[in-house]
């Protein structure tokens, strides 16, 4: 077990210097920033006199060295943009995504297995139908769509939810629904099919032989047996919450890491893209890592399998 | 009895408004599509973060409703010679901390922006500037490196910062917890969110408007209008021209219209590819319907222009003839020109408008070339477009200010031969630009750019299309006039009920 959980650290830690490494090198050879910065009637001088000063004259190789000893001291680097370390700028935004993931979240989870559970035990009901529709339009609308027809509908029409913003948890709302959507029907999808899975195996007909109903099955036994590939998914879901955001934190002006990512890739703030990066990647890696291990603690029998 | 109830209902909503409107007004909330960058206005210069920290600093001078260049912290100012300018200070103005400013703070803030230790990208809008010097508390002298006229144009957009207090907390916390002498003083920077400013009481120009101001960061323009409808804003920046009539036709807010300085252009390349014909460049001149772009893509917010500049600008004329809409004319030259079918290549990024772009490539296509649009993001444009002609596509749109008002800021760099946009070389019409920015003589720097401009019509490296008018949509209560140079000081708003 100790030894199973050292060498998925060494593979993360590996996967997570791929990443750093390739991202740096696509976005240096994509140009640097200071033709951005400077004022549209400098001269070619004025421009190789700021890069020189930037240090984005040297050639790559030193400026990847100069950044690995950065981050051996814990040294993330300074926003060329923002003059100011870019730990501090993407440390400042991480709070509200980790609002609106967990808002999301919630709807996700708190909508999506109920959802699930219904649709696998009342199979051909209405209601059943309902939800369907539901889930499929959850899947299917942009949400660039969904999240412009909720400001529309609950912010200018009927005057509800605030249009805009981050701060009160009624703003919360709106882009919480939007960004859930699509991982409440992941959800209820998945919880639906493990189900159905599960119902058609021996000891659920041993279970309601022995007089139990469909309910008392389906919350003491198959749930849990259930819970395997659910868990997979919100491992996913988790990573693709805190940074597929980019969207919804646009159109809600909601200040996350995914508008500060795009934000910086448009002005070229490297080092600002690169500590998001590193921590996305770690955010992904890690939750897959935290999965694998739930698994063994759910399931005893991939305990026995290793 | 539906018209009684009616005329009740209107009566009691009236009613309800106007005590509404009797209150003042205590908040203006403002949403920019972007957060500021910088808060130390002599590091970046960018619209979303200068709307800002000019509201919190004073600058040198300003410029009145009109365009003119008039006293702000400077209250007079001689030449001594063509290098030489001495300034009057103000000697009634105070930081928010309630220290006085001087010339020793005037003098500084021109230094340091002008250092090149503090790395400002702004350096090259000042970098004619050799020094600043104190003579005693309200006079200072600033010499440039050689005679430069667009030097007080520049110098409006300098703020001047307390000298004491930058230097005892230092460049960082500086641009983190800003002081000026303007009328708003920094409560907090929400960094990706909103900066909140606050009055500051003791303003030598009297009391400020509103008691706070938010300005927001929306970047997405519909949200920006759905605050605006919804009252979470009162003014927003950035409309484009086919939201306005969401704006106009809701009965809470205005659309706001600002003529500017900007002025829309096509560049054309005359050192490389077919356009280096000049045949094929008027050609292109001719095929372009000017007043059907502006009517049918920017819905009448524009106005066509001849030149490569807006009627705002010093050195404006319309004595030179434009293009006309003649497309036949266009395909005889290309004919002409040998350039039937030839492939230009169209430059453009997300920072343009697209429909435009494609518009102008029809045009273009109609008269015989064959256009091509490559669209990159904008780091990668400009690596194009401002490097060397080969590499730099054929033609491209743009949208040019140098906030100055000045024709100097605008052909200058586009057309003199050696700057980094210029894909175009005529000794005689940079004789002219480099005289026209070497001497003070007003009537003379005006006849020399109107030779300019003849040239440029007669040799095409570049196209005026249109005049840019700026939109805003603003709540109804607010009056507000946008100036040419697309500020926005707060100070010039009020509520009116």
């Amino acid at each position: 077990m100790l030894n199973y959980t050292v060498q998925r650290l060494v593979q993360a830690i590996v996967a997570i210097f791929g990443v750093l490494t390739i991202v740096f090198v696509v976005m240096h050879l994509s140009g640097d920033p200071t033709l951005l910065l400077v004022p549209q009637d400098a001269s070619a001088e004025m421009i190789a006199e700021l890069r020189h000063q930037l240090g984005f004259d040297r050639p790559i190789w030193v400026q990847y060295l100069d950044y690995l000893y950065g981050l051996t001291q814990l040294d993330f680097g300074d926003s060329v943009v923002q003059r100011v370390p870019a730990l501090d700028i993407v440390a400042s935004r991480l709070p509200y995504t980790i609002q609106l993931a967990a808002g999301a979240l919630v709807v996700a989870i708190g909508v999506g297995i109920p959802a699930g559970i219904i649709m696998a035990t009342m199979r051909g009901s209405a209601i059943e139908r309902i939800l369907a529709a539901v889930v499929v339009t959850g899947q299917s609308v942009p949400t660039f769509l969904s999240a412009i027809l909720l400001i529309f509908i609950f912010g200018v029409t009927l005057r509800w939810l605030p249009t805009s913003g981050a701060g009160e948890l009624r703003a919360m709302i709106m882009p919480s629904i939007a960004l859930g959507a699509l991982s409440m029907s992941t959800f209820a999808r998945m919880t639906r099919i493990a189900i159905i899975d599960e119902l058609g195996k021996d000891y659920v007909r041993a279970g309601i032989a022995r007089g139990l109903s469909l309910r008392q099955t389906v919350f003491r036994h198959v749930l849990r047996n259930a819970s395997i590939p659910v868990i997979t998914i919100a491992a996913l879901e988790i990573g693709n919450l805190l940074a597929g955001a980019v969207i919804i934190e646009t159109v809600f002006a909601w200040p996350g890491i995914g508008q500060l990512a795009i934000q910086s890739i448009q002005s070229r703030d490297f080092l600002v893209v690169q500590v998001i990066v590193l921590l996305i990647s770690f955010v992904y890696v890690m939750t897959s890592v935290l999965a694998d291990l739930v698994y063994v603690a759910v399931d005893p029998r991939i305990r026995l399998v290793r | 009895m539906k018209l009684g109830l009616a005329s009740i209902a209107a009566v009691a909503l009236a009613l309800m408004t106007s005590t509404a409107m009797a209150q003042t007004k205590e908040v203006l909330t403002i949403d920019l599509p972007n957060d500021v960058a910088t808060l130390d206005p002599h590091l970046q210069w960018n619209t979303d973060s200068y709307t800002v920290y000019r509201n919190i600093f004073d600058n040198l001078l300003t410029r009145d409703a009109s365009g003119k260049i008039v006293p702000q912290i400077a209250t007079e100012w001689t030449y001594d010679n063509d290098t030489t300018i001495t300034f009057k200070i103000r000697d009634d103005v105070t930081f928010q901390d309630g220290s006085k400013l001087t010339a020793e703070d005037v003098a500084f803030s021109i230094n340091r922006i002008i250092d090149p230790a503090l790395k400002s990208p702004q350096l090259s809008q000042f970098d004619q500037i050799q020094a600043a010097e104190v003579v005693d508390p309200t006079t200072v002298k600033v010499t440039t490196k050689s005679p430069y006229p667009a030097l007080l144009a520049q110098l409006v957009k300098l703020s001047i910062v307390p000298k004491a207090y930058v230097e005892k907390v230092g460049d960082q916390e500086f641009n983190l917890n800003p002081l000026g002498s303007g009328p708003y003083k920094m409560v907090e920077w929400k960094k990706g969110i909103q900066t909140e400013l606050e009055a500051y009481d003791s303003y030598w120009r009297g009391q400020p408007p509103f008691e706070k101001v938010v300005f927001r960061a929306v970047p997405d323009v519909s949200t920006r209008i759905a605050d605006l409808k919804t009252g979470k804003a009162d003014l927003i920046r950035d409309v484009p021209p086919d939201q306005a009539s969401t704006i106009e036709s809701d009965s809470n807010t205005k659309l706001l219209t600002g003529e500017t300085e900007r002025v829309g252009y096509l560049y054309l390349n005359a050192e490389a590819g077919p356009t280096k014909d000049v045949r094929v460049r008027q050609a292109i001149a001719y095929a372009i319907d000017k007043q059907g772009l502006v009517d049918a893509l920017l819905e009448g917010y524009g106005k066509p222009v001849n030149i490569v500049g807006a009627e705002p600008i010093f050195g404006y004329t319309d004595a030179v003839e434009g293009y006309p809409y003649d497309p036949e004319k266009a395909a005889d030259l290309i004919k002409e020109a040998g350039a039937e079918g030839a492939t230009v290549e169209f430059l453009t990024s997300p920072s343009y408008p697209r429909a435009l772009v494609e518009a102008i490539q029809q045009m273009v296509n109609e008269v015989g070339l064959n256009v091509t649009i490559s669209s990159s993001d904008q780091a990668t444009f400009l690596k194009r477009r401002q490097g060397g002609a080969e590499n730099a596509g054929g033609m491209a749109f743009g949208a040019w200010s140098c906030a100055c008002q000045d024709a100097d800021g605008i052909i200058f760099p586009l057309f003199r031969s050696g700057s980094i946009w210029a894909k175009y070389k005529n000794e005689k019409y940079d004789a002219l630009v480099d005289e026209a920015r070497t001497i003070l003589d007003e009537e003379k720097r005006k006849s020399l750019y109107a030779q300019a401009y003849e040239i440029l019509r007669e040799d095409v490296p570049g196209l005026g299309l249109y005049q840019v008018f700026a939109l805003y949509g603003a709540a109804k209560n607010l009056q507000w006039e946008p100036s040419a140079n697309e500020a926005m000081f707060v100070m010039d708003m009020s509520w009116q009920q």
